[in-house]
């Protein structure tokens, strides 16, 4: 018996060395390939690309836990065309379909990974340690990241993925909302008189008001996303509206460094009670509470709701559609959503992000990956200035010009162009994030924005005569000016803070999102009467968890954040 | 059934029976075209069903998938006291007890009612069209059937209009959101979903019924009601019982997707079940070991229940599985 097993063990093992062999020499092979190739695009620029050295062509993939776009290979795109002639090689995108921490699981149980991928997740072993790929191929890279090379690295010191929001030369603030606010539909501003609003009961009451005078309409006075892990949309504003910015499930003292989780306090209590009279008077969508994310954007573009909170890089394909349409027809402006940035009761609002370094998500290579080498010289390629341009920016003439002082800017045309359709058929929209980049309030050498959206010369050509209007009727030229100056802090964001895998902090931040979830949608549709009732019982549930331990944890690691960045 | 048809022509071709391993080698050289046949599907077994129990032993560890077997750490029974000890282990097993229970009983009295109503009807073209439409839900994946149920309950759903018509409720219900409907729910959405696929086996079963009996029933004078009574139903019993076994070893599986899309925060009491417990505490904070601790202990228990219902079973004298 014994014998046997053994040369079965054997044979196994005897095959499983051919097939690793046959894979090693394949490698082998590539990577010269690749070397070759990188070294002859070292100083080609985007138009030479095609008088190369043919090289062997590759194709790798990455999977992207959180995309929501479909499928694709780079090179089906222009610019994911020019980089592939500039480096032989081709990704295909793969995105999310189903659940994540499934498929996840399916990765690890089998060990077959893409070749990179973007998530933490992943990073239980799953990633191999990029220092000494960067030295070797990655000047563009260090240059990049360099200044942040010591926060990438996890705790045992090595680097296993490229985060996305590094800042490169000047911060250059949004003109646009891409984070929290209050949304409400711009007829109700325009009907009442564009007011300001600045506390929570002056936006609830605009919205009652205009429900009360179109009784007729079908209209839903809030609503609320609370599907899936995107439920923080629910209990975040409570931290907004006593003027905080999105620290997560912490609010941080400005000058004690205190982190103190809300999910229990007064502010979060006010929060549903207030909803909780607004379902009273059948203003709020029960079905917040049982709907997906679909379901919710497709209440958003469908004109009937008036207001929500939310952030906006979340609702941005609601408001995109929305915005799509008002440039087709004026009339349809009305349904736009626009941003307000509310507070309990008119303290100073903290609704933009300060410039932080998220550095719990970015992009790795896995153990999987047939040629590492060449992924990071393609990383390091996409890295130089002029390639960070065209992701950006595009063609020179065909999506964006410079005019005579070196600025870049945009036409009418250009802009009219580049619409949904047009930002997956040239690859902005794949090349938009969820790559080695710079971040999106980077500035380039030459003083440009990086990012269009950022440019003022094309922010204000982005502007149609409606948006023209309602700004001047506030009185400010951008979106972002209708809110404060981010305060420094320098630990911001505290949820990207990471947290080891099934320890106590994220065991508490499980099953305190598992008592939100069931708690919240009682509160909020329990009757005022019964309110209070439900609140304690939600407070004596909420006892049980080790609240004191996870804010001391928080606390810890925001000291730590804030003596690093000394 | 394998035993039975290789069984006929051994009997028929030994003359003279030598006892113990002799007889076994030479039956065994007889049927060598039946035992090669047998060879991939053992193998399948092995690799398949076997192997993996392998894994088992990542329960007992506090397994990080990177490492190697001999790297892991070992944990004991941490991850059994953990899960045995949590408040809510005992409110999802019983969810995943009561929803399993209403998917066996309802799943059996639609399907076999379904099926003997189905046999009796004499229009074939009725039959079929009844047939294929009861049987198309089942090819409709859950997220789309999780959606439809969804919208349908939704306050301004069908359901809703057609109550509020009637004058029975005032306002729209957010059925999803009381928990105590949550059974419900799931139950008629699987008998909507799976009774007539569930049909295809009986009536399969009622076609092996000799048309001789009917006949002679009817002679007897039993009506319609008699001859389902007394001759189809003893007819597909043993189908029947079969499955029933069968299906008792899956009370520990209650489903996953119907309770992951259809559940929410407001029923969450009554639609978590076992297998999403253990997403969210196993999964989803990686911890790998208290999946496998979980999968362990509803293999045990199935395996328990599998081996009563069939020993229930011999005992009556019944058919059974072994």
């Amino acid at each position: 018996m014994k014998k046997k097993s053994m040369v079965l063990v054997v044979t196994v093992m005897m095959l499983f060395s051919v097939v690793a062999a046959a894979c090693s020499s394949g490698n082998g092979g590539n990577t010269e390939g690749g070397n070759a190739g990188s070294g002859a695009s070292g100083g080609a620029n985007n138009a030479a690309g095609g008088e190369e050295k043919t090289q062997e062509k590759a194709t790798f993939t990455i999977f992207n836990g959180a995309g929501a776009a479909k499928d694709v290979n780079t090179n089906e795109t222009t610019i994911g065309k020019l980089l592939e002639d500039q480096t032989g090689v081709n990704f295909k995108l793969e995105n999310l379909v189903g659940d994540l921490n499934t498929k996840i699981g399916t990765m690890i149980a089998s060990n077959k990974y893409p070749d990179a991928a973007i998530d933490e997740v992943l990073g239980a072993g799953a990633f191999i340690d990029l220092t000494d790929l960067i030295e070797q191929h990655g000047p563009n890279i260090k240059r990049v990241y360099g200044p942040y090379f010591n926060q990438m690295k996890a705790e045992d010191g090595k680097i296993y993925f490229l985060p996305f929001s590094n800042v490169v030369g000047e911060y250059n603030p949004d003109p646009n909302i891409n984070q929290g606010a209050f949304w409400v539909q711009r007829r109700v501003l325009k009907e009442a008189g564009y007011p300001q609003i600045k506390t929570m009961d002056e936006y609830f009451k605009l919205i009652e008001d205009y429900v009360a005078k179109h009784p007729d309409e079908d209209l839903t006075g809030f609503v609320s996303l609370t599907h899936d892990w995107r439920f923080f949309a629910t209990t975040n504003p409570p931290m907004h509206l006593m003027g905080y910015p999105n620290d997560g499930e912490v609010t941080v003292d400005m000058n004690t460094f205190e982190a103190k989780t809300y999910s229990a306090s007064d502010a979060t209590k006010r929060w549903l009670q207030k909803l909780s009279e607004l379902n009273a008077k059948g203003l709020f969508d029960k079905a917040s509470f049982v709907d997906n994310y679909d379901q919710y954007l497709a209440k958003l573009t469908s004109g009937k709701v008036l207001g929500f909170f939310d952030y906006g890089w979340q609702i941005g394909n609601a408001q995109n559609v929305l915005k799509d349409a008002a440039k087709k027809d004026p009339a349809k402006d009305d349904f736009v959503y626009f941003p307000l940035p509310v507070t309990f009761d008119g303290e100073k609002d903290q609704y933009l992000d300060p410039p932080g370094f998220v550095k719990n998500r970015g992009i790795g290579i896995t153990v999987s990956a047939k040629d590492p080498a060449r992924i990071v010289q393609y990383f390091d390629n996409l890295l130089k200035e002029e390639n960070q341009i065209l992701k950006s920016w595009g063609i020179k003439g065909e999506t964006y010009e410079v005019d005579e002082n070196g600025r870049f800017y945009r036409t009418a045309e250009q802009i009219a162009k580049i619409d949904e359709a047009f930002r997956e058929e040239f690859g902005f929209k794949y090349y938009d994030w969820n790559w080695p980049n710079y971040g999106t309030n980077s500035t380039l050498a030459d003083g440009n924005a990086y990012a269009p959206g950022l440019q003022p010369e094309v922010f204000q050509m982005s502007l149609t005569e409606a948006d023209k209007t309602i700004l001047d009727k506030y009185g400010v030229r951008t979106y972002a000016e209708l809110f404060a100056a981010p305060d420094e802090r320098p630990w911001f964001p505290a949820w990207g803070i990471p947290k080891e895998q099934g320890s106590e902090p994220q065991m508490y931040e499980t099953k305190k999102t598992e008592l939100t979830r069931k708690y919240f949608p009682k509160l909020v549709l329990a009757s005022p009467a019964e309110f209070e009732s439900v609140w304690a019982e939600y407070m004596g549930e909420f006892g049980k968890l080790d609240t004191a331990g996870y804010e001391k944890f928080m606390t810890d690691e925001i000291k730590k954040l804030v003596e690093q960045a000394k | 059934m394998e035993n039975n048809t290789a069984g006929i022509p051994a009997t028929g071709a030994i003359a003279k029976k030598p006892a113990g391993m002799a007889r076994f080698f030479k039956l065994l050289l007889q049927q060598r075209a039946l035992v090669v046949m047998s060879v991939p599907f053992l193998i399948w077994l092995f690799i398949f069903k076997y192997m993996p129990m392998w894994g088992w032993t990542i329960a007992f560890q506090k397994y990080k998938p990177a490492l190697g077997f001999w790297e892991q750490e070992w944990a004991g029974l941490t991850h059994f006291r953990f899960l045995f000890e949590d408040e809510r282990f005992i409110r999802v097993l019983r969810n995943t007890l009561a929803m399993s229970g209403i998917n066996l009983v309802l799943g059996f009295v639609t399907a076999i009612a379904l099926a003997l109503l189905l046999n009796e009807v004499r229009k074939v073209m009725f039959k079929r069209v009844v047939q294929t439409v009861s049987y198309l839900p089942h090819f409709i994946s859950w997220v789309v059937a999780a959606g439809i149920i969804q919208s349908t309950l939704s306050p301004d759903g069908i359901i809703n209009e057609l109550l509020m018509k009637a004058g029975f409720i005032k306002e729209g219900v957010l059925f999803l959101g009381i928990p105590e409907y949550f059974w419900t729910i799931f139950g008629a959405g699987t008998v909507w979903k799976d009774v007539g696929w569930n049909t295809i086996v009986y009536l399969a079963a009622m076609t092996m019924i000799d048309p001789a009996q009917y006949e002679a029933a009817e002679m007897d004078g039993a009506g319609r009601f008699k001859r389902m009574w007394h001759i189809t139903l003893p007819g597909i019993k043993p189908v029947i019982v079969v499955l029933l076994i069968m299906n008792i070893g899956y009370l520990m599986e209650s489903g996953f997707e119907p309770q992951y899309l259809l559940g929410n925060g407001m029923n969450v009491d009554y639609s978590e079940n076992l297998d999403i417990f253990v997403l969210k505490y196993g999964i989803a904070q990686s911890n790998f070991s208290l999946s496998i601790a979980a999968g362990m202990f509803k293999t045990v228990v199935s395996f328990i229940l599998l081996f009563v219902a069939n020993n229930v079973s011999k005992r009556l004298g019944e058919a059974r599985l072994y």
